[in-house]
């Protein structure tokens, strides 16, 4: 799909709901403790779906958070593919900047 | 001495009032003065003892002849004036004849005293006759006193012979001088001014005789310095002619200066009272003339008056009748004409007979006048022609006219309302009888007897419209009647044809208010008929409708087709049936009832000649339809029967296929339901190994199989069932259905069963679980399946996992429920939860570790090859990478390379990072 599709479905997927960008960085190398699930290979969005207990990513003071959709690595704008996340954050040494997108969670 | 008197020319003397002349010597012309002036005269000689001879002398002759004048009709005469008087028998006798008065009787004696008494006597009468005689005493006549004598014969003669002279209320000396005067007024050579010069030349003496008697004197011939002879042609003419005696000497007086007035007087006197009696007697007949013409224009007048009188009497007599005529007319212009005959009368009519009257007024009050101004007694106008009676009549006539006037003027107005009031009645009859025309037929229509209620009462009610306007026509009528009642006190010569129609349009009315009851009486009966069957109608109506109603549905009823299915049904259709056959006999005396009512109807139309097509508004139901539903219900009552009764049969049939059916159905459920706890049992039993429960399945399966016969059985029986048209069976709670579902779940779930075991196994030998882990998510899982349906609910899973120490967040719990539940079907299945706790405690293949794989295989290039995958893997599991597995595009690309990185993360959902 053609990224700016793809960005329209997840919004729609997402619905109406507030969301916030969040700038985080993170440093010492890999592993930075996360787990990224979904991508455009499975027509979804780019979410955190893990953050290890106690890893880079959780001793954050604005922690990473389940949920969250990843949007740019490294001032690079993501077109969506898991594979191309993947590859930006093997790229990263030792600083590693996302930008990512919260939205609202409600409850079950 | 001569004296000038001027003596006055008025024509008219009325008083006594003259001029004096103031002179030196001048007399009174007073009488009274004058005898006075006489005396004083005389006192004045009497002092002076002179006389003057010459008067002496004339007035002696003078005065003698005029004594003898008289004496002479006594028979005697005197000689001597002085002595002949002495005894003073002469003297009475003298006075005897010009008074024509009786003295006292002389004394008869020779005696002084004797002759002193007779003067006296004589004095005394001349006393008497008012002339005061101043210093003459009866001894000095007796003594023979010439100026005594002569002075009272002067007194004498002044008194009797000249006093009495009044010509023109100028009396005495005054009016012998005026009456001189006057008759030689005609001549000119005559100029009398006084008693004494004016005589001289005769001429006025002459004049005089001339005057009186122009036959014994030729006048014009006469001279005035001739005086001597015209004297003595007087003296001789009034002696001879006149009986006058001559009293004076023509020459004495020519010859003297001054005549003697006393003289002159004494003799003119004589004149005066020749002439003067004659003239008094023509004057007397003038007067009588006068008189007598005065009286007969009086008595003209009088009998002008009379007629006059007369005739505006008549025309008054005339007048007054058709004035006082009051018979009226009968139109107004007659009356008008009248009228204007009345303006005509007093315009042009009366304003001359008003001149009459007052003309008559007039002469009447003129010769009144003239009758008492010439001292005749008053006129009395004859019997009914006085006055009194003229404005009597007159007033009668004013009278007669004001009355006449007012009547006209009644009458105009009486016949002008009478015209009125005829037009008025008029109009009014008019319009009543354009009113009234047709109503009578109208009232007397029996349009009543074929009319519907609602007509009837659309009847009534015009005709209540109808009375109400009756009502309001009376007032009309009455306001006719009272217009007729009007002219009729009026007096209306047309009266007759008045009341006539009057008389009509009250009859009339008469008969309305008759007929209009009636009517009214007609109507209301109508209405009462007509309500009676309304109401029968509407009674009919309302029985009848629920009746046809009834019988409707109780035809329909009976004709219904029923389906039942069971006996009860049937039965109680049957029971229904029978109790509707029960009502059957009151249905049918309802019926009669209401055939009943109709046949009221008709009664009441027959007897009261109504019209009996007369129709139910209220309902279009007739006799014989109800009949006729009748017959049909009836009718249908037995072949009802007939159909229970086989439906009975056909019931009784049914229960036997349902018994037949149930009792088999209640072996075989239970026995599918036994099955399938024992298929339940093996699952949650944990005893025994996977392979175990397996055979113990596969056991199940086989006497599964076996039993199927029953099953086709039932089937049978239940086709049965179904061509009956069964569709409940209370013998058994087991439907067709039920047992057919029953036994395919049965099939699946022991297949599923076995499934599942296969499954277990495969998953065991896969993950390494060991049968007691197996076990205890077995357990786990079942504890947790509430609903033990063999799957979790998303409660259900978190309290497994809560039980097992997860520490769940929401983020964390919608991430497992994400991986068990990726369809979001709500429910977790015992496989998931496996995979899910097996993946959990076991390690997990990662795409990293495919990768690493591929990578191996692909000897350690970035992309591998499709001989590469077909070398190493199974032949359909190659295939499928190789379908799967994108095109690889990095760098060193070689056609047919495949990228195997971007196909494992693909594989798996997530990636570590």
């Amino acid at each position: 799909m053609h990224p700016s599709v793809y960005r329209a479905k997840v919004e729609k997927q997402k619905g109406r709901h507030n969301s916030v960008t969040v700038e985080v960085f993170l440093q010492g190398g890999a592993p930075w403790g996360f787990t990224l699930k979904g991508g455009l290979e499975h027509g979804e969005p780019l979410i955190i779906s893990k953050v290890e207990e106690g890893g880079k990513a959780d001793l954050l003071t604005s922690k990473l958070q389940v949920g969250d959709e990843v949007i740019n690595i490294n001032n690079v704008e993501l077109s969506g593919y898991r594979q191309e996340a993947i590859t930006l954050v093997k790229g990263s040494y030792k600083t590693l900047k996302l930008l990512i997108r919260r939205y609202e969670i409600w409850s079950r | 001495m001569m004296s000038q008197m001027k003596s006055t020319t008025v024509s008219h003397v009325q008083s006594h009032t003259m001029t004096q002349v103031e002179e030196t010597m001048h007399y009174n012309h007073n009488y009274e003065s004058e005898m006075e002036e006489y005396m004083m005269q005389e006192e004045d000689w009497d002092r002076d003892l002179l006389l003057d001879p010459a008067w002496e002398k004339q007035q002696r002759k003078t005065f003698t002849a005029w004594c003898n004048s008289h004496l002479r009709k006594a028979g005697t005469q005197i000689e001597n004036i002085e002595d002949d008087f002495r005894n003073g028998l002469k003297l009475m006798l003298l006075l005897e004849v010009i008074s024509g008065e009786r003295l006292p009787k002389p004394d008869q004696g020779k005696m002084r005293f004797h002759k002193i008494a007779n003067v006296n006597k004589a004095l005394d009468y001349i006393s008497s006759k008012g002339v005061k005689l101043v210093s003459i005493g009866a001894e000095e006549i007796v003594d023979g006193n010439v100026k005594m004598t002569l002075g009272m014969i002067w007194t004498i003669i002044l008194r009797f012979a000249i006093h009495d002279i009044s010509v023109e209320e100028t009396s005495a000396k005054e009016g012998l001088l005026l009456w001189c005067q006057r008759k030689t007024a005609p001549y000119k050579n005559v100029n009398v001014q006084n008693f004494h010069t004016s005589w001289k030349d005769g001429l006025a003496l002459c004049a005089l005789i001339h005057r009186h008697r122009p036959d014994l004197i030729d006048y014009s011939k006469l001279r005035k310095d001739d005086a001597l002879y015209n004297l003595n042609l007087a003296l001789d003419i009034a002696e001879k002619e006149l009986d006058i005696p001559k009293m004076l000497d023509p020459e004495d007086i020519v010859n003297t200066p001054k005549p003697d007035q006393r003289a002159l007087m004494t003799y003119v006197s004589c004149f005066y009272h020749a002439f003067a009696g004659a003239e008094q007697a023509e004057m007397a007949a003038n007067r009588i003339c006068k008189i007598l013409a005065v009286n007969q224009e009086n008595e003209k007048s009088m009998a002008e008056y009379e007629r006059l009188a007369s005739e505006l009497l008549q025309w008054i007599k005339r007048t007054i009748p058709w004035l006082e005529n009051r018979s009226s007319e009968k139109t107004m212009q007659a009356m008008q004409q009248k009228l204007e005959d009345f303006r005509d009368y007093r315009r042009l009519h009366k304003p001359p007979k008003i001149q009459e009257k007052c003309q008559l007024e007039i002469n009447f009050n003129t010769l009144q006048t003239k009758l008492r101004i010439s001292n005749r007694p008053a006129f009395m106008p004859s019997e009914g022609k006085m006055v009194s009676d003229i404005a009597g009549a007159w007033q009668r006539l004013e009278q007669a006219e004001k009355g006449y006037e007012e009547w006209l003027q009644t009458e105009i107005r009486r016949l002008e309302r009478l015209d009125h009031l005829a037009e008025k009645f008029r109009q009014k009859a008019t319009t009543y009888e354009m009113w009234s025309h047709g109503k009578d037929y109208t009232l007397m229509q029996k349009d009543y007897e074929s009319a519907s209620l609602t007509e009837v009462r659309a009847l009534l009610r015009k005709h209540e419209a109808f009375e109400s306007d009756l009502a309001a026509h009376q007032d009309r009528v009455e306001q006719i009647a009272a217009i007729a009642q009007e002219l009729n006190e009026l007096d209306y010569h047309n009266a007759a044809e008045i009341n006539a129609r009057c008389q009509k349009i009250c009859d009339q009315w008469d008969n309305f208010g008759t007929l209009t009851q009636k009517r009214r009486e007609a109507l209301e009966r109508a209405e009462k008929l007509q309500e009676t069957i309304d109401q029968l109608f509407l009674e009919f109506a309302k029985r009848a409708a629920p009746f046809k109603n009834w019988m409707e549905g109780a035809m329909e009823d009976l004709q219904d087709m029923f389906i039942v299915h069971s006996i009860e049904e049937i039965q109680s259709l049957i029971a229904a049936h029978e109790q509707f056959k029960a009502t059957l006999p009151e249905a049918d005396s309802e019926k009669q009832a209401i055939l009943g009512i109709l046949n009221e109807v008709q009664k009441i139309t027959q007897s009261y000649n109504i019209s009996s097509t007369v129709s139910n508004p209220y309902s279009m139901i007739s006799r014989d339809e109800i009949n006729a539903k009748w017959d049909k219900v009836k009718q249908l009552v037995p072949q009802r029967d007939a159909a229970l009764q086989e439906e009975l049969v056909r019931q009784h049939g049914n229960e036997r296929l349902r018994r037949q059916f149930a009792s088999q159905a209640n072996v075989i459920g239970p026995w599918i339901q036994r099955k399938m706890e024992e298929i339940a049992q093996s699952s949650i039993e944990m005893t025994g190994t996977l392979e175990d429960q397996m055979n113990q399945l596969k056991q199940l399966e086989e006497v599964i199989i076996n039993y199927k016969p029953n099953v086709d059985k039932l089937e049978g029986d239940h086709q049965l069932i179904q061509e009956a048209l069964i569709f409940d069976n209370k013998h058994t709670n087991y439907t067709m259905e039920h047992i057919r579902v029953g036994w395919e779940m049965l099939l699946t779930t022991i297949a599923r069963s076995m499934n599942e075991i296969e499954t277990q196994i495969l998953t065991r030998d896969a993950k390494g679980i060991t049968q007691q882990q197996m076990n205890e998510f077995r357990s786990s899982f079942s504890h947790f399946d509430r609903k033990k349906n063999g799957a979790m609910e998303p409660d259900d899973l978190r309290a497994c996992l809560i039980s097992m120490g997860f520490d769940l967040g929401e983020a964390e719990f919608a991430r497992i429920m994400n991986l068990v539940d990726p369809n979001n079907t709500g429910l977790v299945s015992f496989q998931s939860f496996i995979s899910f706790m097996t993946r959990e405690t076991a390690e997990t293949d990662t795409a990293d570790q495919v990768v690493a794989s591929f990578r191996i295989l692909a000897g350690d290039k970035p992309y591998i090859l499709a001989e590469e995958l077909r070398r190493e893997l199974p032949s359909d599991q190659a295939e499928y990478c190789i379908a799967s597995m994108p095109p690889y595009r990095g760098p060193n690309a070689v056609p047919g390379a495949l990228d195997y990185v971007s196909f494992s993360t693909a594989l798996y959902g997530e990636s570590d990072l």
